[in-house]
C-alpha cells in the first residue's frame, strides 16, 4: 500500500469516526435533555396521587399505585442517566480514536518544513526577550502592589469591632431600662389597676372550688405576692398558688416546667370506643397549640391562611363558650406569610393570667381578650421571617406577657403589658432563629426566663429582660425549650447535645450527653430524674444530677408533644396519639399505653382527675366516667 | 480540514455536557414515603489498598525506564508515543490524574512547614523519582510518564512556533505558580495545583463547569501551541528544567555527529532545539559583559523590591485561607450570621466556636503569610534578575542540539536526522 492509498484509507476512517462521534453526541444531547425534563421527583401524576393519599391515608391500593409509579419513574430516570454516562465514554473513545487517526493523517501528509532562510538575529532576540522579561516581571510586581494597597485588613479592625459591639449592647440595655421606667410610670395610673381589680372580682369563688386556691386567697399568698418581683395588682401570682394549684395557665402548665400537681390522673382510656372519654368536640380551626385553662375556661387557638381564631370552652362540659376571630390588627399582613404545614400559623400555645387570655400567631399578631371574649388590645410585632412558622408559646407573669421572637432577621425577647400590649422591655438576641418557648424558673430567689436557641441557653431577668448569663452549647434548629429542676437548667436539641447547666453568674456545664436528643419535645425533670422524648420514638430517663442513663423505651412513633409529670407518673403522647405512661422511677415501668384514636402533637393539659388532649381534629377531655 | 475542526469542537462541547448529568444523578433524593426498604448505614469508603499505591510507584518507575530507553537507547518516537497513550489511560483516566508528581510538590511543601502533617511515602516517591531520572537522563518524565503531558502531546495538531521573546516573558509564570503553590500549601491554605489542574476534570469526567471549560480551552489552544501547560504553567516543570540542565545522558538529536543539514530545525513543536551560533563579535561581548555586571548588581535590588511587594501583599494573599476569609467576613458583615444560606458561616456557628478564637487562628495564619509572602516576593525578584542575566550571555554552538532545560525528550526531532549511527 503506497502513501496515497494509506491517506485515502485513513481519510475514510476519519470521516466514519467523525460521523459516529457526531451521532453519539447528538443522541447524548437528546438523552440529557430528556433526562432533565423527566424528573420523577417533580412528577405531576405522583404529586396528585400523594395529595389524594393525604385525604385517604388508609387506601392501600393507592399506596401501591404510587410506589409502582415512583419505581417506574426512577427506573426510567436511572436508565437514562446510565445511557448518558455510557454514551459519554463511547464518545470519549471515539474522540480519542479520531484524534489518533487525524494524527496519522497529518503525519502521512506531512513533509519536512524548510528552515527559515533568514538567520536568527540572536542579539535582537535577546534584546526583545529582556524587554519582555521586564514587562511581565513588572506587571506581576505592579499587580501585586495594587492588590496590596486596595486590600483592607479587617482583622486589624477587630478590636474596634468588639468595642462597637459592646457599645451597641450597652446602648441597647440602657434604652431597655428607660423603657421599663416609662412603662412602670404608666402602671401607676389608677384607672388600669382599678379596672383589673374589677375584672378579678367578677369571677369570685370559681377558684375556691379547687383545694389549692385557698392558699391563694389567704394572707400568706398575698404576702408572697408583695415580695415578688414586679408586684402589681394584675392578677394572681402563680407562685402564690402553691403546689396545689389548680390552674394550667400556659404551655406545660404551672411554672411552664412540665410538672403538674394534680391528682387522680387517669391511666386508661380509648378514644375509639369512648372509654373514659368524658367529652370530645371537633376543633373548628386547625392549629398545633396546646390547651390551657383557668378555672373552668379552657382555651385553644386555630389559624390558617384564611383566618386566625381563639376558642374558649367550658372545660367541664366541652361547650364552646365563645369563639373570636383575630381581625383588624394594625400592621397585620394582608396575606398570611408562607409557613410549612407541620408548623402552621397557630403553633404557639396561649397564656392567661386569669383575667385576660393572650394569643400569638404566625402573622406576628398578638391579641388579648378578657375571660368573656371581649377584645382588650391587639398589635402586630412585625411579620416573622420564619421558614417553618412562628411557634414560640407565650408566658404570662405579673403584668407582663413574655414573647420570644427569634426570626431569620434576628431575635428578641420582650415583655408586653397585659393591659395595653405596650412593650415594657425588649432585649435583642445575637443568635439564630429558634422555635422554642420561654420557660420560667425561680433561681436564687429571682424569677428568670430560660431560653434555648442556636447557639445558646440563656437566662433573662423577668423584670428587666437583662441577660443574666448564657452558655453556648446548642446548634441547629432548636425546637425544644429549656427545663429546670434539681437546681440545674437542662437544654437539648437534635444533632447537638443534651446539657445540664449549673446556673449562676458564671454558669458551668455539669454534664452533657448526646445519645438521645429531642427535636421538638421539651425535656422534663422531677425528683432527680430527667426525661427526653425524641422525634424518632425513643423515650429515655436520665439521672438529672449526673447524666447517667437509667432507662430507654422505644415507641413505634416519635414524640413532638412534651412529656408531663403528674401524679407520680410520666405522660408522653406520641404522634400516633398513644399516651405512654411510665412510673416516675429510675426503673422502667410502663403503666399503660392508652390510645387517643387520632394523631396528636400538642402537649396535654392536666387537671384533677382530668387530661385535656388536643388531637389533630378534636379536643378530648379524659377522666374516670 | 475545517469540517474536522468543527467535529473536534462538537466533541469538546460534549465533554462539557456529560459531567452535568453525573452531578444531577448524585444528588437524587430518596423516596418520600415509607417503602420498608432499610437504608444502609452510610460509611466511609475503604481507602485504596497501600499495595496498589506502591504498584503505582512501580508503574511510574517502569514507564520512566521505558521512556528513557525509547528516548536514549532505542531512539524511537513510536515507542514514546505508545507509552504516552498508556500513561494517559493509566495515570490519567484510570487513576483519575491522582497521584501525580506535579501535585506532590504541595505535599512536600506542607510536610516541610507543618509538623502535624506527614507526607505519604508514595507521594514523596512520586515527587523524587522523576527528578532523579531527569538529573541523569533529561525530562523523559515529560515525554512519556506524565498524564498531563501525554494528553497535550497527543493533541498537538498544527503547532506554531512561539517567538523567543514571548517564551522568555511567559516563562516567568511557572515560577510564580510554583511559589504560590508552595506558599499556599505551606500555610495549609489550599492545594492550588490540584484545584486548578485543567485536565483533571477531563480525566475524571466530572468537575466544576469552569474547570471543564478551562480544560477544553487548554486542549484547543494545545492544538496549535504545543503543550501550553507544560511550557507556561507547570510548576514541576521548573524543577525538572533545573535538574535536566545537569543531565549527562540527555537524548541527542543525532546519534553521532551533527552534519548541520538543518532538517531538524523546525521539527520541535516546543522550540527546544538550540541552533548553531557563531561566536559573538568582540564589541558585543564587551557590551554583554557590562550588562551582565549591571544585572548582577540589580538582582539584590530586584529581590529587595520583590520582598517589599510580597510583604505588602500578604494581607491580600492570606484571604485565600478559609479561616481568614471567614473571620474578616464576620467582622466586616456581622449581619451575615443571620444568613442561613451562607454555609461557611452557618458551619462555623454550628461548631460552637467563638469569633475570638477564629480571629486568633486567622492571626496566626496571617503571620505565616507575612513571612511566606516576602520570601515569595524575593524569589520572584531573583527569578526576574536571573532571567535578565541569562539574556546577557551568548554561547558559541556548532551543532543542532536539544535545549536540555526545555526539551521534553519526546523524540520527534530524532526522526528527522538522516545520520546513521
Amino acid at each position: 500500500m503506497d502513501t496515497e492509498q494509506k491517506i485515502k484509507l485513513v481519510n475514510r476512517l476519519v470521516a466514519g469516526t467523525a460521523i459516529f462521534a457526531t451521532m453519539v453526541a447528538i443522541i447524548l444531547l437528546l438523552n440529557y435533555y430528556q433526562t432533565s425534563k423527566l424528573d420523577p421527583v417533580e412528577s405531576g401524576v405522583i404529586g396528585a396521587l400523594v395529595e389524594r393519599l393525604d385525604q385517604e391515608p388508609n387506601n392501600e391500593a393507592l399506596k401501591l399505585e404510587i410506589r409502582q409509579l415512583d419505581l417506574l419513574a426512577r427506573k426510567a430516570y436511572f436508565t437514562s442517566a446510565w445511557q448518558v454516562r455510557t454514551g459519554g465514554f463511547i464518545l470519549l473513545f471515539a474522540g480519542i480514536l479520531l484524534g489518533i487517526l487525524l494524527k496519522i493523517l497529518y503525519d502521512l501528509k506531512a513533509s519536512i518544513k524548510e528552515p527559515d532562510p533568514e538567520e536568527l538575529d540572536n542579539q535582537a532576540a535577546r534584546k526583545n526577550s529582556t524587554r519582555w522579561i521586564w514587562a511581565i516581571g513588572g506587571l506581576v510586581f505592579i499587580a501585586s502592589l495594587i492588590s496590596a494597597y486596595i486590600t483592607q485588613d479587617h482583622l486589624a479592625n477587630y478590636d474596634d469591632f468588639k468595642l462597637a459591639q459592646l457599645q451597641a449592647v450597652e446602648s441597647e440595655t440602657a434604652s431597655n431600662e428607660i423603657e421599663v421606667v416609662e412603662l412602670g410610670v404608666g402602671n401607676e395610673e389608677p384607672g388600669i389597676g382599678n379596672e383589673d381589680a374589677g375584672v378579678g372580682n367578677e369571677e369570685p369563688g370559681i377558684g375556691s372550688e379547687e383545694p389549692g386556691v385557698g392558699n391563694r386567697e389567704s394572707g400568706i399568698g398575698s404576702e408572697e405576692r408583695d415580695q415578688g418581683p414586679g408586684t402589681t395588682d394584675h392578677g394572681p401570682d402563680p407562685r402564690a398558688l402553691g403546689p396545689g394549684s389548680s390552674q394550667y395557665p400556659f404551655f406545660r402548665g404551672f411554672m411552664s416546667n412540665g410538672v403538674s400537681f394534680h391528682k387522680n390522673i387517669p391511666v386508661e382510656w380509648d378514644g375509639a370506643s369512648g372509654s373514659n372519654i368524658i367529652w370530645k368536640v371537633a376543633i373548628p380551626r386547625h392549629g398545633y397549640n396546646s390547651p390551657i385553662y383557668w378555672d373552668n375556661k379552657l382555651f385553644l387557638a386555630g389559624g390558617d391562611a384564611e383566618a386566625r381564631e381563639v376558642f374558649c370552652y367550658d372545660r367541664n362540659t366541652g361547650e364552646m363558650l365563645w369563639q373570636k376571630l383575630v381581625t383588624d390588627v394594625e400592621g397585620s399582613p394582608a396575606k398570611a406569610p408562607k409557613v410549612t404545614s407541620d408548623t402552621g400559623l397557630s403553633a404557639p400555645t396561649m397564656a392567661t393570667d386569669g383575667k385576660k387570655v393572650f394569643a400569638i400567631f404566625g402573622t406576628g399578631d398578638i391579641i388579648a381578650f378578657d375571660m368573656n371574649g371581649n377584645r382588650v388590645w391587639a398589635r402586630n410585632l412585625g411579620v416573622p421571617d420564619n421558614h417553618y412558622g412562628h411557634s414560640s408559646s407565650l408566658i404570662c407573669w405579673d403584668d407582663k406577657v413574655i414573647v420570644l421572637y427569634d426570626t431569620n432577621n434576628g431575635g428578641k425577647i420582650m415583655a408586653v403589658n397585659v393591659n395595653d400590649g405596650k412593650t415594657m422591655w425588649q432585649h435583642k438576641r445575637n443568635n439564630r432563629i429558634s422555635w422554642s418557648s420561654p420557660v420560667l424558673a425561680e433561681i436564687d430567689d429571682k424569677m428568670v426566663i430560660l431560653t434555648t436557641t442556636d447557639p445558646l441557653i440563656a437566662a433573662h431577668d423577668l423584670k428587666t429582660g437583662e441577660e443574666l448569663w448564657q452558655v453556648e452549647c446548642l446548634m441547629g434548629e432548636v425546637g425544644a425549650s429549656a427545663a429546670y429542676g434539681s437546681g440545674l437548667v437542662f437544654g437539648a436539641n437534635e444533632y447537638a447535645r443534651l446539657v445540664a447547666i449549673k446556673p449562676g453568674a458564671e454558669p458551668e456545664i455539669v454534664w452533657e450527653n448526646d445519645e438521645y436528643l429531642p427535636e421538638v419535645a421539651t425535656p422534663v425533670e422531677s425528683d432527680g430524674l430527667l426525661f427526653i422524648g425524641t422525634s424518632y420514638g425513643v423515650f429515655a430517663c436520665y439521672n438529672a444530677l449526673t447524666g447517667e442513663k437509667f432507662w430507654e423505651y422505644e415507641a413505634n412513633q416519635g414524640f413532638y408533644a412534651s412529656p408531663i409529670i403528674a401524679d407520680g407518673k410520666v405522660y408522653a403522647i406520641d404522634m400516633d396519639g398513644l399516651m405512654h405512661i411510665f412510673a416516675l422511677d429510675k426503673e422502667l415501668k410502663v403503666i399503660g399505653v392508652p390510645k387517643l384514636g387520632e394523631k396528636a402533637v400538642a402537649t396535654p393539659a392536666f387537671a384533677d382527675g382530668r387530661i385535656y388532649i388536643r388531637g389533630n381534629n378534636n379536643l378530648y377531655c379524659i377522666g374516670q366516667k | 480540514m475545517k469540517i474536522l475542526m468543527k467535529i473536534v469542537l462538537v466533541i469538546c462541547l460534549m465533554w462539557i455536557v456529560m459531567p452535568v448529568s453525573g452531578q444531577s444523578q448524585a444528588r437524587f433524593p430518596k423516596p418520600e414515603f415509607d417503602t420498608g426498604y432499610v437504608q444502609p448505614d452510610p460509611s466511609t469508603p475503604e481507602p485504596r489498598a497501600l499495595a496498589m499505591d506502591y504498584f503505582d510507584v512501580f508503574v511510574l518507575i517502569l514507564v520512566l525506564s521505558l521512556a528513557t530507553y525509547f528516548a536514549i537507547r532505542r531512539r524511537s518516537r513510536g515507542g514514546i508515543l505508545l507509552l504516552s497513550v498508556f500513561t494517559l489511560i493509566y495515570f490519567g483516566f484510570f487513576r483519575n490524574g491522582c497521584i501525580c508528581s506535579i501535585g506532590a510538590i504541595q505535599n512536600v511543601a506542607l510536610t516541610l512547614f507543618d509538623p502535624n502533617y506527614s507526607i505519604s511515602l508514595v507521594a514523596l516517591l512520586f515527587f523524587i523519582i522523576p527528578l532523579l531520572f531527569t538529573l541523569f537522563f533529561g525530562r523523559t518524565f515529560c515525554a512519556g510518564a506524565c498524564p498531563l503531558g501525554a494528553i497535550q502531546d497527543l493533541l498537538i495538531f498544527k503547532p506554531i512556533s512561539i517567538p523567543v521573546w514571548l517564551r522568555k516573558g511567559l516563562g516567568l509564570i511557572p515560577f510564580l505558580y510554583l511559589g504560590l503553590a508552595v506558599l499556599f500549601a505551606a500555610t495549609g491554605t489550599d492545594f492550588i495545583i490540584c484545584r486548578w489542574d485543567p485536565y483533571v476534570g477531563i480525566f475524571r469526567m466530572d468537575a466544576r463547569f469552569i474547570m471543564i471549560v478551562l480544560g477544553v480551552a487548554m486542549l484547543l489552544i494545545g492544538l496549535f501551541v504545543a503543550r501550553p501547560y507544560c511550557r507556561f504553567l507547570c510548576p514541576y516543570g521548573v524543577l525538572l528544567n533545573w535538574t535536566s540542565r545537569f543531565s549527562k545522558y540527555h537524548m541527542a538529536i543525532t546519534p553521532s555527529s551533527c552534519i548541520n543539514c538543518k532538517l531538524c530545525e523546525t521539527s520541535c513543536p516546543f522550540d527546544a532545539i538550540d541552533i548553531p551560533q557563531e561566536q559573538a563579535p568582540a564589541s558585543a561581548r564587551q557590551s554583554d559583559l557590562k550588562k551582565f555586571l549591571v544585572y548582577l548588581l540589580i538582582i539584590p535590588l530586584l529581590m529587595g523590591a520583590g520582598a517589599f511587594i510580597g510583604y505588602k501583599s500578604h494581607v491580600f494573599l492570606s484571604k485565600a485561607h478559609s479561616d481568614v476569609y471567614l473571620a474578616e467576613l464576620l467582622i466586616k458583615h456581622p449581619e451575615v450570621k443571620n444568613d442561613i444560606d451562607n454555609l461557611d458561616v452557618q458551619a462555623f456557628l454550628s461548631a460552637g466556636e467563638t469569633l475570638d478564637t477564629l480571629v486568633k487562628k486567622a492571626g496566626v495564619i496571617r503571620a505565616k503569610f507575612k513571612t511566606g509572602s516576602w520570601i515569595l516576593g524575593a524569589f520572584m525578584g531573583l527569578v526576574i534578575g536571573v532571567s535578565l542575566l541569562a539574556q546577557t550571555t551568548h554561547r558559541k554552538n556548532d551543532d543542532y542540539r536539544p535545549d536540555k532545560g526545555n526539551c521534553y525528550s519526546c523524540g520527534r526531532c530524532m526522526d528527522y536526522c538522516p545520520v546513521e549511527k
